[in-house]
């Protein structure tokens, strides 16, 4: 027997099960049993997706809610926000409304025991991503009192194509420290991590007519450039791509993945820094290899990174094979989490 | 990606009002990874066999109620009635006769607003059997 070293706990977004929900193979209930079945102590679920009563909640709701969390043994841990600014056709919301329904889930979290609320925050993926004002740093000033009444914090999704030193971030630390309240904090999805495109996309890609020897190519290039710990220079492989006679789909993949994955995966050394300030993370991924590791995302570097920083707190699976690979038939989102939360305990545990 | 499942193959067929049809319903799934308020549907554009379906005449059923098809596209149209995430719903178009049991080539183009994307289109178009 080894003693712990660490303070992290593994928890799955159920958002994961979509399919076994959107197809009833598994209701609500059933999918916390699939998480608490996968080993993991935690639970994160959005309201829109398996809480029908959203968005007002009877104590019923909540009593059953508490009891699936003793009968399973596990625990809420994070409660996912929407900024819908585009709710009517001719018109948006206000400032104020959106403060209004940003509140609806704050309490909401409370009510069933959520300590963190994950807010989908204007630059959650970057800036002019969105045709729509999200939830900017205006919004969320008027969300921390609420907050700090209820004691719930606001996790920022720090997304691929942004990092965490990002200013984009910082600009919300700096406004809740000048008003004395310190309930937002930054939470990295591993989407930051990717070294190469994954699998999944490379196959949806390829059913959708493009050409699977370029982006096989691509990807590769990726792959090996990260395991010869250098940065990835799209140009010099550029080149090459031509010769191989891109279509558009497979000019267009190249270029929406340059976006995102750029260079190579950000830097640990950053994520270290970091940890012991971290409310939350997304433990993103969309495709094992054989041997069980994450196909694009080093798994043990990101988790031997956060240990060593010192972060106390969950890590939740997020599996996003699903909507890659659904088009072409059944995917088994209980095995690929399962797997998933194995190697996690893996890397944790080395 | 669910767009292929927008169209169900449950629950098609004519409504009936004293022994005689007036009307006939078809089912929707919502093709994204929550349910999305009716607010933020922007069309649903039905095809029959060919004919365009008059929007006038369409009623949507969910979660125990109904609405006017035309009412959801209304500005200040309530916030809080959800399409709810995996869960059907009933289109029923209004038309005396109803529908010829047996199959017919339905599409549809739904249209729906999403949080931080512009409004999203997809197309469904399916063989199905009325009852």
């Amino acid at each position: 027997m080894t003693t712990k070293n660490h303070d992290i706990k593994l928890g799955v977004s159920l958002y994961s099960y979509q399919d076994n929900y959107y197809f009833h193979k598994h209701d609500l209930e059933g999918c916390i049993a699939a998480a608490a079945g996968s080993g993991a102590t935690g639970i994160e679920a959005f309201a829109e997706m398996m809480m029908p009563e959203w968005p007002y909640i009877s104590d019923r709701f909540v009593d059953l809610w508490n009891g699936w969390m003793r009968r399973y043994g596990v625990e809420p841990v994070a409660f996912d926000h929407f900024s819908d600014r585009g709710m009517w056709k001719n018109k948006e919301l206000s400032d104020e409304e959106l403060v209004e329904r940003g509140k609806l889930y704050i309490r909401m979290a409370k009510k069933l025991g959520f300590p963190v609320v994950r807010v989908l925050h204007h630059e959650h993926i970057g800036r002019g991503i969105s045709p729509y004002r999200l939830t900017d740093v205006k919004i969320v000033e008027q969300l921390l009192p609420l907050c700090a009444e209820l004691d719930i914090m606001l996790a920022l999704e720090c997304h691929a194509p942004t990092t965490l030193h990002d200013p984009v971030h910082q600009q919300y630390l700096d406004m809740a420290e000048r008003m004395g309240m310190p309930y937002v904090g930054l939470m990295p999805d591993f989407s930051m991590y990717e070294y190469c495109v994954s699998t999944a996309d490379v196959g949806l890609a390829v059913r959708q007519g493009a050409t699977r020897e370029i982006l096989e190519f691509y990807r590769n290039s990726q792959r090996e450039a990260y395991f010869r710990g250098e940065p990835f220079i799209y140009e010099e492989i550029a080149d090459q791509v031509e010769k191989m006679n891109p279509s558009d789909l497979d000019r267009n993949f190249i270029g929406r993945q340059n976006h995102m994955v750029g260079t190579g995966p950000e830097s640990l050394e950053i994520l270290e820094q970091y940890a012991s300030k971290l409310v939350y993370c997304h433990g993103k991924f969309y495709d094992l290899d054989q041997d069980g590791q994450v196909d694009n995302i080093d798994y043990p570097k990101v988790i031997q990174a956060l240990k060593k920083g010192g972060y106390k707190g969950y890590i939740s699976s997020e599996f996003e094979g699903n909507r890659r690979m659904n088009d072409a038939g059944w995917v088994d989102e209980i095995e690929y989490v399962r797997r998933h939360q194995e190697l996690m305990r893996k890397c944790l545990a080395d | 990606m669910y767009d292929k499942h927008i169209l169900s193959d449950e629950g098609a067929r004519s409504v009936w009002e004293d022994g005689r049809k007036v009307g006939y319903c078809v089912n929707l799934k919502i093709n994204y990874y929550r349910g999305l308020p009716l607010c933020c549907v922007d069309e649903i554009a039905l095809t029959v066999d060919g004919e365009e379906v008059d929007p006038e005449t369409m009623y949507l059923q969910h979660n125990g109620r109904e609405y006017p098809y035309l009412d959801i596209l209304k500005d200040d149209f309530p916030t809080d009635f959800y399409w709810l995430f995996g869960e059907k719903l009933r289109v029923v178009v209004k038309k005396e006769g109803g529908i010829e049991q047996g199959r017919h080539t339905v599409s549809v183009v739904l249209k729906t607003r999403r949080s931080y994307t512009p409004t999203m289109v997809a197309e469904c178009e399916k063989v199905l059997t009325f009852a």
